[in-house]
């Protein structure tokens, strides 16, 4: 079953900070509450865990990833995963790209399009909630992603957005996801774009 | 159904009665004797490893870890059982099978290493901790592609191959290609034909999921070197047959037994690779091995039902008489072909396509093809393909009434086999023996006021509301069959009936055949009872375990009253004419001057001079005359003479919520031709089950694959059962058109509901929407496909 | 996993048995305690054929921990059955064919049994509803309304 991803993101900071972030690998890893790099194996191979709740199927990840371009001067990247489940009955693989660009007002739009393909129990038992899941990760990852990028900036906003990086769940909560999703849903209904 | 006071008129509650049945004692008191609830000393618990994707190559499987784990016995893969040739095994239609991975997997959820321990606990925690890994392939899902230019292989074991079991092989997906009818004068008929119509109809891919999942327990006696196997299986001496052609233990030494089971609707006919484990464990290791399935195994490993492609075309006069019809079918066999049908029939019985009709030319082309899904095909009160065959010719009836402004009871009624041709010859080489559709349907339109129910559809169309009626008239094919042409594994498919009288006048009579619910235990004693005159309370049932039954085919595509209640009424007879000689000696009379009244040989002319069935078992064992021999029993291999032709008159009425698209069937009414009718009860019992299946084929489940070949539907979270809230209340009736070459003129009926029902159903729910000129809809029909549809025509304004 | 030691009542017989945390409580009847008479048909809670009388409430037993039924008061079809005398749901259930295959029907009847004290004269609708955690292959339901309406008739008529 396949997942196809197109998000766009404004971050209120300049965009070689938003660059020097995605770039760097690990600490990608560590906007996504749940996944981490646990090795570098070559000049852009590293492997990796993720533990996520899709419906009924908990999984706990484990895989390689793959910096396959590096642009510096577009500030745009590209990387493959896969990975499979410890207890063998799930796998997923996952292909990414992801580019920012300065915006208006000196900000800049983090722009990216993911495309997962997942087989196994996720898919047997998750597949009616996988995009939804999805969707929220990924959300809860460009949140997250901002916030360290403003932070590492100076003044107010940046010690607010500091604050709010240390708060961070290092556990993907379930109910949190949940929640986004259930409130997501509600906010299409009625016309609203929540922040995709 | 026989009233309070027909029963008391008979002694002993024999063919005709409503007699309850003597098997609910157990069931009722919890003491029902299923695979699972077995308990030998010892026993250890063997579960699957299975495939998380649909194709791939086993690239490496490391058992490391899972044989550290305290309580873990053994981890067996393909390459344990490739000494044994074990690896793969032969289907029963002629094809192999994987029993474990051997180099690559072909659908998900495919057995890849049994792993054996102390407990269903450590099995569980084990299986997580076999480290496979798999290099994917690209994945076929739907039939209709398997046979494209750039198909994957998924076979590689047949590479190069040309032909198979049933002839030539035109594709590397490919299975066999069936032919039947005479395609030259059809297609001349379709030339010529003033009136013609064509329908793309797909039978979607179905699981028939009996209430209990399949299993054994398998144990081995090292010391007597006899394998002892209690499994769930419908036909458990061709289980016998097979596990000692693939064990190499003599037969003799085989036993195998199977005690109650909890439904079986074809689910458990043929041999699954958790037997085999299971068995090789039990050698292995010297101690019984039980191995029982989770539903979600189940579903998407097991014996599937369906995946028929059909396009059908009929072509007519202006006033509905059909002249041709032409069917075109791709059959989705799944990776490996492992149906249950006669093996010189790979599509089964479907060449009884032309139905209820009298077509004058027809002919029929299935391509079986392979696809990445689990293996199966015949299945769920299918009849051997009936159901797809049924649902075919009924749908296409609606559909060229629909094209001819024609009333669809009306179509029926002008195309039918007539009373007096039968025996009637069908252009597809079936002998229909018995029938009477006329009667059958104006009885059936007659009870519900057909129209009545016209008229009201008219109005409520007017009112833009959504009403239908679905009339269907099915003529379905039981009882395989004739040696001639039927055999499975080349066995013939006879069965069998062993009587034996004891000297205190009760008896026990053991067959061939194999209860899964359908009430054996007391339907063949009301046949024997009918036949000997002793109570059907008297006579002991017995079937399943293979070393005391005569060898039979087992109980599925309803053959169980056709050929074993035959065989048990010839069996009866051998006794009763036995039980005549002794009764002339007694009383010193020549067999010809008695009469048989009930119970007793009487003298003629002498009603004084007579002995009953029970003072003639007791002289049995007695001095007798010499030429006589004592004892009285018989065994009967019974050999029909063609299959019986069950028929009905299905009519269905449904309203649909043009705002949800939920469809509620306001009435259904049942008229079942079943020829002699042994128990009333259990027979409307057959016919509310079979329905309530059919229901549930017709409105809501379907085996669904993403298109990665991810099963979606593996569970009941979203494998549709209808509970006792969507299931309406059935009504039934009847009619008796008894065969004339069985033995007691019964034809069978377990699968009849489920055949004409699903087309019942679909054809109700496509009818309202009829005159928005829709000629077809797709099932299952689901409350959000019947939406869309209302949706697209604008109906829900 | 080291085991836990229970005390639960079946049938009105106390019993003392070592659980695993994790082991489901319909193991523990079938395996430690030899009452097969309940059955397992699936394993998401749908089918009901494990449903035992727990406390005085249906309850799948699948769903629930041997630990959670420390100290419980459970009734399996076993103990339906009062010393030989059918208890009128399955006087029921035979009288008017309603069961076939017989493996949905120990979790149909103590279903039912409960349903019955919770509701003595139900209408078909209610009963329909009241045995919807439930499912059967065999009989269609039919004949199941009608045993439990003779079971209804006959046990307000006692």
């Amino acid at each position: 079953m396949q997942v196809k991803l197109e998000k766009r993101y404004v971050i209120d900071a300049p965009v070689e900070a938003a660059w020097t972030l995605l770039r760097d690998i690990d600490s990608l890893a560590d906007c996504m509450p749940g996944a981490s790099i646990t090795e570098q194996t070559g000049d852009n191979q590293y492997k990796g865990t993720v533990a996520v709740k899709v419906g009924p199927v908990n999984t706990a990840f484990g895989g390689t990833i793959e910096v396959t371009e590096l642009d510096e001067s577009n500030h745009s990247m590209a990387l493959s995963a896969k990975g499979k489940d410890k207890s063998g009955t799930s796998n997923a693989s996952m292909q990414l790209t992801a580019s920012v660009s300065a915006a208006d007002g000196g900000g800049c739009e983090l722009v990216g399009n993911s495309e997962i393909k997942v087989m196994g129990k996720m898919a047997n038992f998750g597949a009616r909630m996988i995009n939804g899941v999805a969707d929220q990760l990924i959300n809860q990852f460009l949140t997250n992603f901002s916030n360290r990028v403003v932070a590492a900036g100076e003044g107010e906003a940046a010690q607010a957005a500091a604050a709010k990086v240390a708060e961070q769940p290092q556990a993907l909560n379930p109910f949190t996801i949940l929640w986004g999703m259930i409130a997501g849903f509600f906010r299409r209904l009625f016309g609203g774009k929540d922040a995709s | 159904m026989a009233t309070p006071a027909e029963e008391l008129k008979d002694p002993v509650e024999g063919v005709g009665c409503s007699r309850k049945r003597k098997e609910d004692a157990r069931f009722i008191q919890g003491r029902g004797n299923y695979v699972d609830d077995l308990k030998l000393p010892g026993t250890v618990f063997g579960t699957f490893v299975r495939s998380p994707i649909a194709h791939g190559k086993v690239v490496s499987v490391n058992k490391e870890a899972a044989l550290a784990l305290p309580g873990v016995l053994a981890v067996l893969t393909a390459e344990d059982l490739e000494p044994l040739s074990l690896h793969w095994m032969p289907t029963l239609a002629g094809d192999k099978q994987m029993v474990l991975a051997d180099g690559k997997v072909c659908f998900q959820y495919q057995e890849v290493a049994f792993v054996i321990a102390e407990d269903r606990y450590v099995a569980a925690d084990a299986i997580e901790l076999v480290e496979v890994e798999y290099e994917e392939l690209p994945v076929i899902i739907d039939g209709r592609h398997s046979m494209d230019d750039d198909a994957p292989v998924i076979r590689e074991d047949l590479q190069g191959q040309d032909a198979g079991a049933h002839g030539e092989r035109i594709h590397h997906n490919h299975v066999f290609r069936w032919d039947v009818g005479d395609a030259e004068a059809t297609d001349k008929a379709f030339e010529g034909a003033p009136v013609s119509v064509s329908e793309d109809i797909t039978y979607q891919r179905v699981h028939p999921c009996p209430m209990e999942t399949c299993g054994c327990v398998s144990d081995f006696d090292k010391i007597s070197g006899e394998l002892t196997v209690y499994l769930t299986s419908q036909a458990p001496h061709v289980v016998r047959t097979v596990v000692s052609m693939l064990s190499g233990i003599a037969e003799s030494k085989v036993h195998v037994i199977a005690p109650d089971i909890g439904g079986g609707f074809g689910n458990k006919v043929g041999v699954y690779p958790g037997y085999v484990c299971a068995i090789v464990g039990s050698i292995v290791l010297g101690r019984p091995v039980k191995w029982i399935e989770t539903r979600v195994e189940n579903l998407a490993a097991t014996a599937f039902a369906r995946d028929y492609h059909m396009r059908g075309e009929l072509a007519a006069d202006k006033d509905g008489r059909i002249q041709a019809l032409r069917v075109n079918v791709i059959a989705d066999h799944g990776a490996f072909d492992a149906c249950a049908d006669p093996s010189k029939f790979p599509a089964g019985l479907f060449a009884i396509v032309t139905g209820s009709y009298d077509i004058p030319t027809a002919f029929a082309r299935v391509d079986g093809v392979y696809s990445n899904k689990a293996p199966g095909g015949v299945a769920y009160r299918c009849s051997f393909r009936v159901t797809e065959a049924s649902y075919l010719i009924e749908r296409m009836m609606d559909v060229l009434a629909q094209k001819l402004g024609l009333d669809p009871a009306e179509i029926r009624s002008r195309n039918f086999i007539k009373v007096e041709q039968f025996p009637y010859q069908s252009c597809l080489g079936w002998e229909y023996d018995s029938g009477d559709y006329h009667t059958a349907m104006d009885q059936a339109l007659e009870a519900i006021d057909y129209q009545g129910l016209r008229k009201e559809q008219e109005e409520k169309r007017a009112n833009g509301e959504l009403m239908g009626i679905g009339v269907a008239f099915f003529t379905e094919i039981v009882g395989a069959g004739p040696t001639k042409n039927c055999d499975i594994l080349g066995i013939g498919m006879v069965d069998s009936c062993e009587i034996r009288v004891h000297p205190t006048g009760s008896a026990i009579a053991r067959l061939g055949t194999k209860s899964q619910g359908q009430g054996h235990e007391t339907t063949y004693a009301q046949i024997i009872a009918t036949e000997l005159g002793i109570p059907s309370d008297d006579i002991q049932i017995e079937e399943g375990d293979t070393a005391t039954a005569p060898y039979g085919l087992g109980t599925y595509g309803s053959r169980s009253t056709p050929v074993g209640g035959a065989a048990a009424a010839r069996a009866a007879r051998k006794v009763k004419d036995k039980a005549r000689r002794i009764a002339a000696a007694m009383m010193e009379v020549s067999p010809a001057d008695l009469v048989w009244e009930t119970d007793r040989f009487v003298v003629k002319g002498l009603p004084d001079q007579s002995r009953t069935i029970k003072d003639i078992a007791m002289a049995a064992y007695q001095h007798l005359p010499e030429g006589l021999g004592q004892g009285l029993e018989a065994v009967e291999y019974y050999d029909p003479p063609n299959f019986t032709f069950p028929f009905g008159a299905y009519l269905c009425v449904v309203d649909i919520d043009r705002f949800t698209g939920e469809v509620s069937i306001r009435r259904f009414y049942a008229l079942d031709d079943c020829g002699t009718r042994i128990n009333p009860m259990i027979i409307e019992g057959q016919v509310h089950g079979g329905l309530t299946e059919a229901l549930s084929i017709a409105l809501g489940q379907e085996l669904v694959y993403d298109e990665d070949g991810n099963i979606l539907t593996a569970s009941f979270m979203d494998y549709f059962l209808p509970t006792a809230v969507e299931t309406p209340h059935w009504e039934t009736d009847f009619t008796v058109t008894p065969s004339p070459h069985h033995p007691i003129g019964a034809k069978g009926v377990g699968e009849s509901p489920n055949v004409g029902g699903v087309s019942a159903i679909s054809n109700a729910v496509i009818d309202a929407f009829a005159h928005k000129g829709v000629t077809h809809l797709q099932m299952p029909h689901t409350a959000y496909a019947v939406w869309k549809k209302i949706n697209e025509l604008g109906m829900n304004k | 996993m080291a085991k836990k030691l229970i005390s639960l009542t079946v049938n009105g017989q106390t019993h003392e048995v070592a659980v695993e945390p994790r082991e489901l409580l319909i193991h523990t009847l079938r395996e430690q305690l030899n009452l097969t008479g309940s059955h397992i048909g699936c394993e998401t809670s749908h089918c009901g054929a494990c449903t035992v009388d727990f406390n005085g409430e249906s309850v799948k037993s699948c769903t629930l921990l041997a630990v959670q039924a420390d100290g419980a008061d459970i009734l399996t079809v076993e103990g339906l059955a009062n010393d030989g005398v059918l208890h009128p749901v399955q006087e029921g259930f035979t009288e008017k064919h309603g069961l076939q295959c017989g493996f949905c029907t120990p979790g149909m009847m103590i279903r039912v049994y409960r349903f019955l004290q919770e509701n003595p004269s139900p209408t078909e609708e209610e009963i329909r509803a009241g045995i919807s955690g439930n499912l059967c292959r065999c009989t269609g339901y039919q004949n199941i309304v009608s045993a439990v309406q003779y079971a209804a008739d006959k046990m307000s008529a006692e």
